[in-house]
């Protein structure tokens, strides 16, 4: 897991739902396709202009609705860095780092950024650097035990581990 | 230890837990529908490659398709057949029901223990005294399949004492509504909910269903109510088998919130969000063109019984398409011993085969640009039906819309 | 001396007397457009009019995807909605109707003497009421739209004289495959096929559309079955009097290009296998087949009388564990008989999964097959790959044998079970 993410920021709003993310009709298509299509309904430049480690930054509840895992892939294969929000649905946050998708929560995020904003996010100590307005945040530091998922790449990597009580 | 705390103690072998701390429990039940079924099939077998530990304890549901329409959507069902049958799972086919109603009217939900599935509405079986909750297909097939166990990180419990008399045409559809647009769209972000109060205990089993139901929508992780004589008695009857009941310590929850529904009206959850929750009177009169009773929060009997009340004595509007979709295949039964089949049918709705019905718009559901559907359903977000926009109510708002042609207060259609 | 086609194309294109081979122009008293009546009014659209020689004679049934389950088709839907109601169609049926053919001749719109043009091949059923029926193109079905005529070469005919009594457990439909492997695919190519003799006038109404419907996979431009008493109550049933139609029939002198006998009592269940619907075998030497599915519907076999064969052998028994048993009502008015007399009970109970009513799986709408899988269909098509997947099969028979089949998991003979 690389410790910063550097990018820029695409803003998107609360309740953001993973049908937003990816669209029904589309789930059973290749990733190839899928990825070009994320997001797209919220903001039809995201999936064409999206670079790697670009960082989605997102209000409440992103990520609410099914928790279709395929949501989280699509991300990840647009190439975004990471997803920093206010706060996440439960099912998303859980798939997020059991595919090895870093998010943090950092309460008032929103109010810190505008789209295209640079972003330095700091995985480990939690922190927020907006490099084009110089303004800071502290997210929630990842707690530890989902930090070991993320570093073994999710959770496959460590079920074992975790099932017969090796590293609790 | 409330309930949630109690059950997640025993299932990870501890004494005691508290909010906020990891635990590793065993699973009792895992619940995957057909769509599910597949995508975590696939990570089980290309890159976790080890058996499912405890087959028993797995119940695959086909409710998404009744009939698959093309070829990949065959040749998925046909995949989850063999990974079923390879593995020794229970499978349930196209035309068995909602998998949640499937899964309990089967027997296979009992208190106290820890059920988890794909379906974000999982949590509705916290109604019969368990600890319910989705999770992702990563989860299922890393730890679940392999191990029989899954992680959890310990929710505090919030209470919802909901109490007063509904009057007559407000369901507990309705309140459950209503508590969902009060409460918002992850306003119980990662924690637990227990539904009580006398309003909440006074209902049927299957109209308690309907507030666990809502835990997701508003972000919470669960949702139960707790296990009393009526839920033993319910479980008893349907299988045959009394169950123990764990029951949770009253006081340990990390806050109380408390509604008053007395003076409540018909609710209905409009468009793009399941938060945007308006009485019926604020949108009456917005035209539909389709109604459905089916999904996770309709095709129920009463839901069925409720319909038929409105359209007694009168027809579905000409511009209007009313689909029923029992959530089981004994619902579907117990409708044509009551006539209620014929009777729908004869007052113009159309029946479908058990399943999520327009849920996705898998086999049904797609609607235009400009078309609304009011229904029984859980979730409302652009794009899940075509291009039309999706309206959430009770069966009787959905039966009294369908006969008006557009949104209605079911009151002026029930004395 | 006329035939019937000659007698009823001559008064259509209001001709003294036509013959096989001249092309005429006639007037259609209806013509009928399903769901995908989105392409008609596309075409309109492209000819640059709105005006409709006369929107009475217009019926559109939404039957083959019903309802939509993609935004595309649901657009197109909505489109064939908004169209009827600009235009004052007062012959529209929605999602919910149940398959177009079975919905006009329901409502008493199909009758004797009528000539009736509909954007679905098996529109040869309306010979059933003594009609000439005929499937065209939609470009067609627009063009009449517009101008009310359409051009037709008049067929030669084929007489079909069908005698003797069918023993319990055989049925029209087997006798349609038994003449349809007889006769091949293009054994009919282009003629107006008369069924004529002791056995078309047994014949219920319902059992008359089997094989008027079925009389296309011969190749057949129209189907006929002389009207009678049968045909007079089934109408007068729909509120539809004597006086409101004139019955067509051939001259007794009439000239056919051919003539066949059929003799029926020794006839057994008949089964078209893979992927011809003349590839006709008799139940004997393909029993035991195993299936993966098995459909009941379409317009050739899923009436009232259709789902009350396969429930009589359905009752009290279960579907075999591993198969699918798929049952689509053909419409709105079979659901409500088959709910009144236990029917739906009795199928649902045996494990069948019933549909809403409309084409369903014969046209794609669900039923769909993975490589390798087997569906024994009631309908009228078994072509490769018109279920699903191309490395699938699709052997069509009758009702009782689709029953008959779905307890055993296997082609078995529906006449083990009477």
């Amino acid at each position: 897991m690389k410790a910063q993410v550097r990018g820029r920021c695409w803003v998107f709003g609360d309740n953001v739902p993973t049908d937003a993310i990816v669209r029904s009709h589309l789930i059973t298509r290749p990733m190839d396709e899928i990825r070009r299509h994320v997001l797209e309904g919220l903001n039809p430049r995201f999936p064409r202009e999206v670079q790697a480690d670009d960082v989605v930054v997102a209000g409440r509840h992103f990520g609410q609705s099914s928790g279709r895992a395929i949501a989280v892939r699509a991300l990840k294969a647009t190439g975004v860095g990471c997803v920093v929000a206010e706060s996440f649905a439960r099912t998303f946050y859980r798939n997020a780092f059991e595919m090895g998708l870093p998010i943090l929560e950092c309460p008032g995020i929103t109010g810190l950024v505008s789209e295209g904003d640079v972003l330095t996010v700091d995985l480990e100590e939690g922190s927020v650097v907006n490099e084009t307005t110089g303004g800071r945040a502290q997210a929630t530091p990842i707690p530890p035990f989902l930090r070991r998922m993320l570093e073994a790449g999710g959770i496959i990597p460590i079920a074992r581990q975790l099932a017969e009580g090796v590293d609790r | 230890m409330n309930l949630v705390e109690k059950i997640l103690a025993r299932a990870s072998g501890r004494a005691r837990v508290t909010p906020g701390e990891v635990v590793i429990a065993d699973v009792d039940r895992i619940l995957l529908h057909d769509l599910s079924c597949y995508l975590t099939a696939k990570v089980l077998e290309e890159e976790v490659r080890q058996p499912v530990r405890y087959p028993e304890r797995v119940v695959v549901v086909f409710d998404h398709h009744f009939s698959p329409p093309t070829e990949e959507q065959a040749r998925m069902l046909q995949a989850n057949r063999a990974w079923a049958q390879r593995h020794g799972v229970h499978l349930f086919d196209c035309g068995s029901g909602n998998i949640h109603h499937v899964a309990l009217h089967a027997g296979f939900i009992q208190p106290g223990t820890v059920v988890v599935g794909s379906d974000s509405h999982t949590p509705v079986h916290g109604t019969v005294g368990c600890f319910a909750t989705g999770l992702g297909n990563y989860s299922h097939a890393a730890l679940g399949l392999p191990f029989g166990k899954a992680w959890f990180r310990v929710p505090e419990l919030v209470r919802i004492e909901v109490e007063g008399t509904t009057r007559p045409g407000v369901t507990a559809r309705d309140v459950a509504l209503f508590l969902t647009g009060q409460i918002g769209e992850g306003g119980m972000i990662y924690r637990a909910l227990e539904f009580a109060g006398p309003y909440v205990e006074g209902l049927e089993v299957f109209d308690r269903w309907l507030f666990p139901l809502i835990a997701v929508d508003v972000g919470a992780k669960s949702g139960h109510v707790q296990p009393d004589e009526r839920t033993l008695n319910f479980l008893a009857e349907l299988t045959g088998h009394r169950p123990e009941a764990v029951r949770g310590d009253g006081d340990d929850v990390a806050e109380v919130l408390g509604w008053e529904v007395s003076g409540l009206e018909p609710q209905v959850a409009c468009p793009p969000t399941v938060g945007n929750v308006h009485p019926v009177s604020e949108v009456a009169g917005v035209p539909i063109q389709w109604a459905e009773l089916g999904g996770h929060g309709g095709g129920r009997l009463q839901d069925i019984r409720l319909a038929a009340q409105v359209l007694r004595g009168r027809h579905v509007h000409p511009g209007v398409r009313f689909n029923v979709v029992p959530s089981s295949r004994w619902v579907f039964t117990q409708a044509l011993r009551e006539g209620l089949v014929e009777e729908l049918h004869r007052a113009g709705a159309t029946w479908f085969p058990p399943s999520a019905g327009s849920n996705q718009a898998i086999n049904m559901g797609a609607l235009a640009e400009d078309e609304a559907m009011v229904s029984t359903h859980a979730r409302n977000f652009p794009g899940r039906n075509g291009s039309g926009r999706m309206y959430l109510a009770s069966a009787l708002t959905v039966a009294a819309s369908a006969v008006a042609g557009c949104l209605s207060d079911p009151r002026e259609f029930v004395r | 001396m006329p035939t019937f086609v000659e007698k009823v194309l001559a008064r259509a294109a209001g001709l003294a007397e036509v013959a096989p081979g001249q092309i005429v122009d006639v007037e259609p008293d209806l013509y009928m457009s399903h769901s995908a009546s989105w392409r008609c009014i596309r075409a309109l659209e492209r000819l640059g009019t709105d005006r409709l020689y006369d929107p009475s004679r217009i019926a559109m049934v939404m039957d083959h995807i019903s309802p939509a389950r993609t935004a595309k088709t649901a657009d197109d839907q909505r489109l064939c909605r908004e169209f009827a109601a600009r235009h004052g169609i007062a012959k529209f049926w929605d999602v919910d109707a149940g398959i177009a053919h079975l919905v006009l001749m329901e409502e008493g719109l199909v009758r004797p003497g009528m000539v009736i043009i509909g954007t679905d091949s098996h529109s040869t059923i309306y010979g059933a009421l003594g009609a000439f029926g005929t499937g065209v193109g939609f470009s067609e079905v627009t063009a009449t739209w517009v101008t009310g005529k359409l051009w037709m070469k008049v067929p030669g005919s084929l007489r079909v004289d069908i005698e003797g009594r069918m023993s319990p457990g055989v049925t029209a439909k087997d006798l349609m495959l038994w003449l349809i492997g007889q006769l091949t695919a293009d054994g009919a190519t282009y003629l107006s096929v008369e069924f004529h003799g002791s056995y078309p006038a047994s014949l219920t109404v319902s059992e008359r559309m089997t094989m008027c419907n079925l009389a296309m996979e011969l190749g057949a431009k129209n189907a006929y079955v002389p009207p009678d008493d049968v045909t007079r109550a089934y109408l007068a049933e729909r509120g539809v009097p004597p006086g409101a139609y004139e019955e067509v029939f051939p001259d007794p002198e009439a000239q056919y290009v051919r003539t066949v006998a059929v003799e029926v009592s020794q006839l057994e269940p008949q089964v078209a296998c893979p992927h011809t619907v003349d590839n006709v075998r008799p139940i004997g030497e393909v029993a035991g087949t195993r299936v993966d599915q098995v459909f009941i519907g379409s317009c050739a076999n899923a009436k009232y009388d259709d789902l009350v064969e396969a429930a009589r052998i359905l009752k009290g028994r279960r579907v075999a564990p591993g198969v699918r048993l798929l049952v689509t009502p053909a419409s709105r008015q079979v659901v409500a008989q088959i709910v009144r007399d236990g029917t739906y009970a009795a199928l649902l109970e045996a494990g069948a999964l019933i549909t809403n009513p409309g084409c369903g799986a014969c046209a794609g709408d669900g039923g769909a097959m993975a490589d390798g899988e087997v569906t024994f269909s009631t309908a009228n098509r078994n072509f490769q790959g018109r279920m699903g997947s191309y490395r699938s099969e699709i052997y069509l028979g009758s009702p009782a044998t689709a029953a008959a089949t779905a307890v055993r998991g296997a082609i078995t003979d529906p006449r083990e079970f009477l």
